[in-house]
């Protein structure tokens, strides 16, 4: 008996805590149902389910890839994207953020199960460009941008920054409320122990990477968000990324590149900045590669009269555009714009003008063929909660949300039916150049 | 939820009750046998963590999380049903991470099997293999609820108070500034609280001194018991009493007679801090009651007056005209808790002058402290150990400070209360005011932990003899 106990304490010491601990768990499998699988990524992937409890809620369930060697999965140490997007999402709460609701550590894996939303800023773009082929309403465009500012006022009042918003990460439900999703690149910036560029050499999607990260500035802050929401209006306003630029990749020694395609496309729209309107510019270590780059001229007024409509909306936009960050206007300032104040007012359910039929429809979820510690149980998709909308046609999956093709929350999945073929060709490389460069 | 406090998983979920903590230790009390033994552990393993912390060159924010994060633990768990190493490297882990300034896993395990394997650890068997203490982190994230956002006293510290003639500017840069971060920016808004405007006014070495108190309240589980800002403003109240310079600026407001008087309310004394009704006039008079002892002791033992040196060093006119204890009184926090808290604190100072490091024993100004060295235990001496070890570490104490402002360095022989150590020694029963070292605690606990696997709840014999074999270390 003392040699045992001795034993134990030598050789795994954690050994009756662990027992204890597991037997005081219910498993994920036993609180909710999968119904299948929405989009996966280099962080694991995302499930649809229902909570088995009695309210029969649906979920959106983010597994995080569980650390393998070999073939065994092992522990490796949380990373710091899961730590963070658990320590901010277990802080907020607000209408236009996805609240979490809980986390589960289970068997080397972590499942993170928030909010269900039904559609999100990619989808009723792409349901636009590809399904309606008309630009998405005023009135909706209003209403979904009001509601982003109104979530992004409060992550930053929170200290967050998010640094990768982007329309595939904005969800909304199908009450038309918006929320703000994957926190897995945000930070808290208040009082940071250190500079925000020693932790992430790289942050946001290339093609709302605000002026100041491509020029290689060493601080941030708000400001890039502010900028993303910016692409994402007129990303909205026009059904295409406003600066569709090619990311030049890292190097071997991950070194960050020039990103002069992308400054290019920025340059095209809105001039080459010069000193006059961002005073900070020529002390930015990417200045001197700038200086070479083919001058440009301010088009952004000309680029809005077709796809905004309305001078306001322009002069919104042109503040968000702003190339110096201190002059950028600020989420809260940008809420209290005029354009919120002219006809048509932002509502709280941004679907409310959209007659029913021109919905986006709801979320495409697969089943899930690869092999998974979380294989689905119920593959009926017409049970309680079944995730589509009558009359919508109901096609088998198609392989555009195979594992690994999308980076995002949502940008896996896809509207239905055959009209999403031509976009799925466009797709592949789209959701390449989406990729985030992670460096840890 | 950076700044609101209120909305916080730290304020919601963290903050408990003394029924709590009583049942959370519940178990481990019957192996320890008695509740001193106990709060040994909890300063010998937050000093564990501290130099874990250290060696990792982690911020002092990042220790303070880990060590918050180590209580949380064991509000749910027993130390004798764990092994507290493993779970005090997974707390640095994760609060690297947690805080933004991570750490790889490999460095962690690494530093751990150095630190841990020190003799009066004599954690030998500390497991090499990353994947154990990556197990351990994903347990104790479960066990913590993924509530990983830890709110600290440093802030409302540094929002209350600035060092005197800083007009502008965070009151961070003279300590440690990267413990708080680059502070607010210029786009935060408008704000109605931390402004700078009416913030007390410390000397630099008082607003040290109040750093160094909060510091060492982690070494109790007043993180667990109370939200950061009343732990602050107790570090405050102690500094206007405990610090020469900041004494200067409440004596003049005093009447002199209190001072005489005071010594004998001794209001360490007890051990139930909540016994002590604190009416304006009788925080006060505390103030006093620690001021006098504290001073007498210094002078006996020091060659200085530390009020005449401080009035000295620090002749500014601004530092008499405000009103610290009318500062203290419009804070509008209960100064009932304010006193509670302080008096917690001082409770732990006492306990934590019997508890010596190994090794830095030798004083180093070992002629002013010639009354406290090479005894049995029962005397006051022990400060010379932990606050040593504190000042080499670079963990200055409060103490530290005080001899930094020329009162003699690292073994002042001070931070204890006259006549009170033994007080609580007899209080505790068993250690009869006995100095403790962490090899002693270390054997406690690996009794605790051999005795739990027994399955037999009676370990009192064993801890029974190890106590008396105390003064044989």
């Amino acid at each position: 008996m003392e040699d045992l106990s001795t034993n134990t304490l030598h050789h795994d010491p954690m050994l009756f805590y662990r027992k204890k601990r597991d037997s005081m768990k219910r498993p994920v499998q036993q609180k909710y149902n999968i119904l299948g699988f929405i989009s996966s990524g280099t962080y694991g992937r995302v499930y649809k389910a229902q909570s088995l409890d009695e309210d029969g809620k649906i979920h959106a369930i983010k597994k995080f890839k569980p650390d393998k060697e070999g073939d065994v999965i092992t522990y490796t140490g949380i990373s710091q994207s899961a730590i963070r997007e658990m320590a901010l999402n277990r802080e907020i709460n607000h209408e236009n953020v996805v609240a979490l609701k809980e986390v589960i550590l289970e068997d080397k894996s972590i499942y993170m199960v928030f909010d269900y939303a039904e559609h999100d800023f990619l989808q009723v773009i792409h349901h636009h460009s590809q399904t309606l082929r008309f630009p998405i309403t005023t009135p909706v465009l209003k209403s979904l941008i009001y509601q982003l500012i109104n979530g992004v006022i409060y992550l930053h009042s929170c200290h967050i920054l998010h640094r990768d918003l982007k329309p595939a990460n904005i969800l909304i439900t199908s009450n038309g409320v918006v929320k703000i999703g994957d926190l897995g690149l945000a930070r808290l910036i208040y009082e940071p122990l250190q500079p925000l560029f020693a932790g992430d050499k790289v942050v946001v999607t290339i093609w709302y990477r605000a002026p100041e990260l491509l020029m290689g500035a060493k601080h941030y802050n708000k400001a890039i968000d502010c900028w993303a929401v910016g692409c994402v209006i007129a990303e909205l306003a026009s059904l295409r990324p406003i600066f569709k630029g090619e990311e030049a990749k890292l190097d071997s020694k991950k070194n960050v590149p020039f990103q002069k395609d992308q400054l290019l496309r920025i340059f095209e729209v809105l001039g080459t900045p010069d000193e006059k309107d961002w005073p900070g510019l020529v002390h930015m270590p990417e200045f001197a590669n700038m200086k070479r780059l083919e001058r440009s001229h301010y088009r952004l007024h000309e680029w809005c009269q077709s796809r905004i409509r309305s001078q306001q909306g322009y002069d919104l936009l042109q503040q968000l555009f702003l190339y110096d960050p201190d002059k950028r206007i600020t989420a809260k300032e940008a809420i209290q714009h005029p354009w919120f104040l002219e006809d048509p007012l932002p509502t709280w359910n941004a679907f409310q003008s959209v007659p029913l039929h021109q919905i986006p429809p709801h979320r495409r979820i697969a089943h899930d063929d690869a092999p998974s510690m979380m294989a689905p149980q119920n593959t009926q998709m017409n049970g309680p909660g079944a995730p589509f909308a009558p009359g919508q046609p109901q096609t088998q999956n198609q392989g555009q949300s195979k594992p690994g093709s999308s980076t995002s929350f949502a940008s896996g999945m896809s509207v239905g039916g055959a009209v999403y073929v031509p976009q799925q060709a466009n797709n592949v490389g789209h959701n390449h150049s989406r990729k985030k460069a992670r460096l840890n | 939820m950076a700044t609101d406090f209120w909305a916080s998983s730290h304020y919601k979920r963290w903050i408990v009750d003394r029924a709590t903590l009583a049942q959370a230790r519940e178990e481990d009390l019957t192996y320890a046998g008695s509740q001193e033994i106990l709060d040994f552990l909890g300063i010998y393993f937050a000093n564990i963590i501290s130099k874990l912390g250290k060696k990792l060159n982690l911020r002092q924010r990042v220790i303070a999380t880990a060590t918050v994060f180590f209580r949380r633990f064991y509000l749910k768990n027993s130390y004798c049903e764990t092994d507290p190493f493993l779970v005090i490297a997974a707390c640095c882990y994760v609060a690297a991470k947690a805080e933004e300034s991570p750490v790889h896993i490999k460095t962690v395990v690494q530093e751990a099997r150095h630190v841990f394997g020190q003799d009066q650890y004599n954690v030998k068997n500390f497991p090499s293999d990353n994947t154990k203490l990556a197990e351990m982190e994903f347990y104790l994230v479960d066990d913590l609820e993924c509530d990983l956002t830890v709110f600290h006293p440093y802030r409302t510290l540094l929002a209350l108070c600035k060092k005197e003639t800083l007009q502008f500017g965070v009151g961070g840069d003279l300590l440690d500034a990267g413990d708080l971060g680059v502070g607010m920016g210029p786009d935060d808004g408008p704000r109605y609280w931390g402004t700078g405007e009416g913030r007390l006014e410390l000397s630099e070495n008082a607003l040290q001194m109040a750093w160094f108190i909060i510091n060492d309240s982690y070494r109790s589980n007043l993180c667990l018991l109370y939200p950061p800002h009343l732990i602050a403003i107790a570090a405050i109240y102690l500094t206007l009493v405990l610090n020469p310079s900041a004494q200067a600026t409440i004596n003049h407001l005093l009447p002199s007679s209190s001072a005489n008087n005071a010594a004998e309310s001794s209001p360490h004394s007890t051990e139930e801090p909540g016994t002590v009704v604190a009416s304006s006039s009788h925080f006060q008079s505390n103030a006093h009651a620690n001021t006098t002892p504290r001073r007498s002791s210094r002078q006996s033992s020091q060659t200085q007056t530390p009020t005449q040196s401080s009035q000295a060093q620090d002749p500014t006119s601004s530092l008499e005209k405000q009103d610290p204890i009318e500062f203290l009184a419009n804070l509008n926090v209960s100064l009932s808790l304010i006193s509670t808290i302080s008096q917690e604190l001082i409770s732990l100072y006492t306990l934590w002058d019997r508890y010596r490091e190994e090794g830095v024993v030798t004083s180093t100004t070992g002629a002013n402290n010639n009354a406290s060295t090479s005894d049995g235990g029962s005397t006051l001496s022990g400060s010379s150990g932990s606050h040593g070890s504190r000042g080499g570490g670079g963990n200055r104490s409060p103490m530290d400070s005080l001899a930094g402002s020329g009162q003699g360095a690292g073994n002042e022989g001070s931070p204890g209360f006259p006549g009170v150590g033994g007080v609580v020694g007899l209080a505790g029963g068993g250690l009869e005011g006995k100095i403790v070292t962490p090899a002693f605690l270390s054997r406690v606990l690996l009794r605790m932990r051999e005795a739990r696997l027994l399955g037999g709840g009676n370990t009192g014999p064993a801890v029974n003899r190890m106590v008396e074999n105390v003064k044989g270390i």
